[in-house]
């Protein structure tokens, strides 16, 4: 009995030790979702109408199960290290290096692990320098396929060199960043390099902004006692893999889907090929061609550009106007609040899809028809997050001390109230758009959101359904990509609940 | 460690640049000629002094829509697509005049090639939506509707090239298929029959296991559930189509490849006089009127007899005879309808192109030969050689005449039933209160049923709601005979889409769909309950141009561009294979020998000619 009790007391102890180390804890999340896409290309290998296997496929899948049991016996070499010295020794920090060569096999999972293995002391600077490489490295990938096709777009080459260029730049900028970059205290010179990763995220590499703004922030606060907040709520939020996971898919879909202006041709997403109908996917055509044999993984690349461009602005159009509304409502309260919020109760009745419905056939299919009529349904609920936090704030003391200064009312609600109410926003509003990227596609699978040949990705799985039985991959990868993103975004929310929620402080 | 990490990026990166080297760009490929889609997708301001065409359509037509807005904008044009929800929509839109080009449908229900020219491009024709008013075109279909089928073929050849090579009036797009699938485990498959231009022949269909005729229904499916009306004159579309067809017997029928027969109608035989005016048919007397008691269909003792013909052609031809006519320019041709009791003349009279007499031709075949014709039908008797027969005179020689009285709105309805109904004056007739013969409020369930239909054909109506409509064999109708019905009861399930309707054949909840859409081909043939079968149909998709005044299609070059930049192929090709080509609404009709051939660059060359034209 006591021996049982000293044994899971000793196992627990063990996890809280284990669980102590990033590089321990990303190994296994990287051994697990490794085996796990083995799994999935060799059931994707078997053919059901034949009961055969696939040998290309069958290929592919061991080449992950292999990385698998590799990946598997470093995880193990790391738990062993752990254990016995209580840390992870520098010959299996070598060993990372190595592991580096699986981003080749498209394994970003295990690359995140490797990079988490070769460096010791990881700042915030160096995990948001590995997902700025990892993304830059992965749109450039996705966009090599092109070479594949009959033809690239004029400026492909063009496109590639930035990417090219990005990804070396970042990495250079990851060995800056052990150089010169120690905690808290960032060198001087990395103030030009900050400035450089900003003007950088024009490729969408959100990573590379981030990492920018914390240079540069921690630059500007050298010396300072106190860690700048929102460079906590990011550390925070990198504690969390799915999190970062999601973000980083937003990153690259947002990434590619700016790069796409130079890497990849609008005319094979548009323009129909009769000689390519409904092809199944090969190495010109990843994802096959629909009926009109267009390319759809070029229609996907180009529809996230759509979704997501109508995600962020269906999400951002009602928290403008919802937060002023609350805002003023919870600022006045009585009357004004009363109208206001009365009014808005109205609207919150009707069901969002049906009145956005309402709206597209009223004013005819157009993006800004359906941007408007996506966001006319969602401000109501902004309104009340924005109202229930000012509420709580407009009596708080630094409120009050604003007033005794004489500070005029707008002043006070866009100054003061609006920065200390954004938290609640800003999750609500990630978490938001998933849904607004579904609502698009569920108007254009319906017919009243874009124009049919416009890539969207409702309209792509629309193409789709109706070769579900014969050639169902028309339905299948549109539908991934809509899940992949509502995912990402979901995860992404939720990481940053957690990470800004001030209990967790 | 890390320059070498550095050194092995850059020789990536280099070798990424080398063997981009080897890459083709788009200028490489396609000559350095900027893409026209690219431009005009992505912003209609920047068209600049490209020609803009709209192009209405209904979402029902989106692959037609999508491969001709394709095309269009690779000869050179800016399309505006107005795509329309529904028929009705598409129609305002039409009838506003705010449209360039429209994509259009024809179906020739009665199989015959007068049918299929004469309201769509005649001027001041029922259906010619653009309007197309051509003097010289005009006159080619009266002298075609004139002549015999031999002698059509070069007029409608002619025809046809006016009407596309010359004028570019319409651009033909194909002709479709009709394809019908049956659960072969529960109907016998030869017995369905799928014909050209007939709809669905009930009577035929026979359970594989045939003592189930008597207890089970068959169960089939229709797209529209609202019943235009079941008084065969007032309606003509999918709703009723297949409904009336079975529900009035006709004078003559069309075969499954479209000849005229006499099988299975109300009469024996049939001849044409000399002159191809005048038309005789001899009438059975196996056929009574049935009717519903207790939602059950029951003999009436009413023989349908010439009376019955004379009254539902006369009601047929008078555009005054109800409100509401939908079909009296089928049938606009016949002069005189009447019954024949002088025996004398029948003798007289000979068959045109033979040597046989009228009489000889009705008289073939049958049990006992004619020895008195009586006007009365309560006088007749097939067996002692009492006879009616009907003579059709037309206004002017148009054996064509025949393929309209083999359509459904030529069925044969009770004089004194329809007399007893319709007391009305029809010029005050007010649809909120008298209720006419057939209307479909009397037969659907509820408060206001109360089924006054008298079927002449194999079946009866018995009741309809919202889901289904339901039939049940006349009991009456040629008993003992072939043309008996062998199943007792049908029932018709009211299915909106397509898809869903197939889904419900592999489901075992109906036993045929009458029509497979042609994605579905592949679905339907590796089912092995299933059995696909499709003939050529008589339905031609094409485009019709705007010709109303002050609309830019009324030059003849801009069209000639917009017809020369569609490639049936490539279309076809779309549909999977499974369209035919097509020159014309005639195309599946009469071999004219016209062929349509695309070639590459005409459209803009036209275009380029036609924007000279309007500069200069």
């Amino acid at each position: 009995m006591n021996n049982n009790s000293n044994a899971s007391y000793l196992k627990r102890e063990r996890k809280r030790k284990l669980s102590r180390f990033t590089e321990y804890k990303s190994a296994t999340f990287a051994t697990g979702i490794t085996f796990a896409i083995f799994l999935v290309i060799l059931f994707g290998a078997f053919d059901f109408a034949t009961q055969s296997f696939n040998m290309g496929t069958v290929s592919a899948s061991l080449i992950y199960l292999v990385s698998t049991v590799i990946q598997a016996l470093l995880t193990f070499k790391i738990k062993s290290d752990i254990l016995k010295k209580g840390e992870v020794s520098s010959a299996t920090r070598k060993l990372g290096f190595i592991m580096l060569l699986f981003v080749l096999t498209a394994n970003i999972f295990i690359a995140i692990a490797a990079f988490n293995l070769i460096k010791k002391d990881k700042g915030i600077e160096y995990n948001l320098a590995i997902y700025s490489v990892l993304t830059s490295f992965t749109v450039m990938m996705i966009s090599l396929l092109n070479l594949f096709k009959e033809y690239v777009a004029n400026t492909f080459m063009l496109g590639m060199g930035v990417l090219a260029g990005l990804t070396i730049f970042y990495a250079v900028v990851m060995l800056l960043i052990h150089k010169f970059v120690h905690g808290k205290n960032v060198d001087k010179h990395m103030k030009p390099i900050g400035y450089l990763l900003i003007v950088s995220a024009i490729s969408g590499n959100v990573f590379a902004l981030l990492l920018g703004l914390v240079i540069i922030t921690k630059i500007k606060h050298a010396g300072d006692e106190i860690s700048v907040e929102w460079i906590e709520v990011l550390r925070r939020l990198f504690r969390n893999n799915m999190a970062i996971i999601g973000m980083f898919v937003v990153t690259v879909l947002l990434s590619i889907s700016l790069c796409s202006y130079l890497t990849f041709d609008y005319s094979i997403a548009t323009d129909n090929n009769y000689s390519a109908l409904l092809l199944e996917p090969s190495l010109e055509y990843p994802f096959g061609t629909d009926d009109y044999g267009r390319c759809v993984f070029t229609r996907i690349v180009f529809g996230a550009r759509i979704s997501l461009a109508v995600g962020i602005a269906t999400t951002v159009v009602p928290i403008i106007i919802g937060g002023v509304l609350g805002a003023i409502s919870g600022f006045y309260g009585g009357k004004s609040d009363n109208i206001i919020m009365r009014l808005l109760d109205v609207l919150y009745a009707v069901p969002g899809i049906l009145l956005a419905i309402a709206i597209v056939a009223a004013f005819g299919t157009s993006t800004f028809n359906l941007i408007m009529a996506l966001s006319i349904g969602s401000i109501p609920t902004y309104a009340r997050t924005v109202r229930a936090s000012v509420l709580g704030l407009a009596n708080s003391e630094f409120v009050e001390a604003a007033k005794a200064c004489g500070a005029k009312d707008h002043i006070i609600i866009f100054k003061h109230i609006i920065p200390n109410s954004l938290a609640p926003i800003i999750v609500r509003a990630t978490l938001s758009i998933g849904g607004a990227v579904l609502s698009t596609s569920s108007l254009s699978y319906l017919g009243l959101g874009v124009e049919p040949h416009v890539p969207e990705w409702g309209n792509i799985l629309k193409a789709g359904s109706t070769y579900l039985e014969t050639n169902p991959y028309l339905a299948i990868y549109p539908g991934l990509a809509i899940i992949l993103l509502v995912l990402a975004f979901n995860y992404m929310g939720d990481g940053l609940r957690d990470a800004l929620d001030p209990k967790l402080k | 460690m890390k320059k070498r990490i550095l050194a092995a990026l850059l020789c990536a990166a280099m070798m990424l640049t080398a063997t981009g080297c080897n890459v083709k760009t788009k200028d490489d490929v396609t000559g350095g000629s900027t893409s026209s889609s690219e431009t005009t997708s992505e912003s209609t301001t920047a068209s600049g002094d490209k020609v803009t065409i709209k192009l209405l359509t209904t979402s029902a037509n989106e692959t037609d829509a999508n491969v001709i807005r394709d095309q269009l904008t690779k000869a050179g044009f800016n399309v505006e697509l107005n795509m329309q929800p529904d028929y009705s929509s598409s129609q305002a839109q039409e009838a506003a005049g705010n449209f360039d080009i429209e994509i259009s449908g024809w179906t020739t229900v009665t199989g015959n090639p007068d049918y299929a020219v004469k309201s769509l491009f005649k001027t001041g024709g029922d259906y010619n939506k653009s309007p197309v008013a051509d003097s010289e075109i005009d006159a080619l279909i009266e002298q075609a509707g004139t002549e015999t089928p031999e002698e059509y073929v070069s007029t409608y050849a002619e025809f046809e090239k006016k009407l596309v090579e010359e004028n570019a009036y319409i651009v033909p797009l194909y002709t479709s298929y009709k394809a019908q699938a049956v659960n072969t485990t529960v109907l016998v498959p030869e017995s369905v029959h799928i014909s050209k231009s007939r709809s669905m022949k009930w009577e035929d269909i026979e359970f594989v296991d045939s003592s189930k005729n008597e207890t089970d229904p068959l169960l089939l499916t229709q797209t529209l559930s609202t019943l235009t009306s079941l008084d065969p004159i007032k309606g003509n579309d999918g709703s009723i189509n297949m409904l009336n067809t079975n529900m009035y017997v006709r004078l003559v029928n069309l075969t499954d490849d479209d000849q005229i027969t006499s099988e299975d109608s109300l009469s024996y035989n049939h001849a044409i006089a000399e002159g191809n005016q005048e038309y005789y048919f001899i009438l059975r007397d196996d056929v009574n009127f049935a009717k519903v008691e207790n939602k059950q269909a029951v003999d009436s003792g009413e023989m349908v007899g010439a009376e019955d013909v004379v009254f539902s052609l006369e009601r047929a031809k008078d555009s005054n005879s109800v409100p509401e006519h939908r079909t009296y320019t089928l049938h606009e041709s016949m002069d005189t309808i009447e019954i024949v009791t002088d025996l004398a003349a029948l003798d007289a009279q000979k068959v045109s192109g033979s040597d046989t007499t009228v009489r000889a031709a009705l008289e073939e075949g049958l049990a006992t030969p004619i020895s008195e014709l009586v006007a009365d039908k309560t006088a007749v008797d097939n067996a002692a050689g009492k006879y009616q027969v009907v003579k059709v005179t037309t206004k002017e020689p148009f054996p064509q005449v025949l393929n309209y009285l083999a359509h459904q709105s030529a069925g044969v309805v009770s004089k004194n039933q329809v007399e007893s109904i319709n007391t009305w004056d029809v010029a005050t007739y007010d649809r909120n209160t008298d209720i006419g013969y057939g209307d479909q409020s009397v037969v659907t369930e509820g408060s206001t049923y109360d089924n006054h239909l008298m079927a002449s054909g194999p079946y009866i109506l018995l009741y309809k709601n919202d889901y289904e409509v339901v039939f049940q064999a006349n009991p009456a109708y040629m008993p003992g005979t072939d043309s008996a019905p062998r199943i007792k009861n049908i029932t018709v399930k009211f299915i909106a889409d397509n898809d869903a309707a197939l889904s419900a054949l592999r489901s075992g909840e109906v036993h045929c769909l009458y029509s497979v859409p042609e994605t579905k081909y592949d679905t339907v043939e590796s089912d092995p309950n299933l059995q696909l079968t499709k003939i050529e149909a008589n339905s031609v998709s094409y485009m019709i141009f705007n010709l109303r005044e002050g609309s830019q299609m009324n030059n003849v070059t801009l069209r000639k561009a917009v017809l020369a930049a569609i490639n049936q192929e490539d279309l076809i090709a779309v549909h999977a294979g499974q369209k035919l080509p097509a020159y014309s609404t005639l195309s599946p009709l009469v071999d004219t020998g016209n062929k349509l051939v695309y070639e590459e660059g005409k459209a803009q060359e036209l275009l380029a000619q036609y924007q000279a034209e309007i500069a200069g």
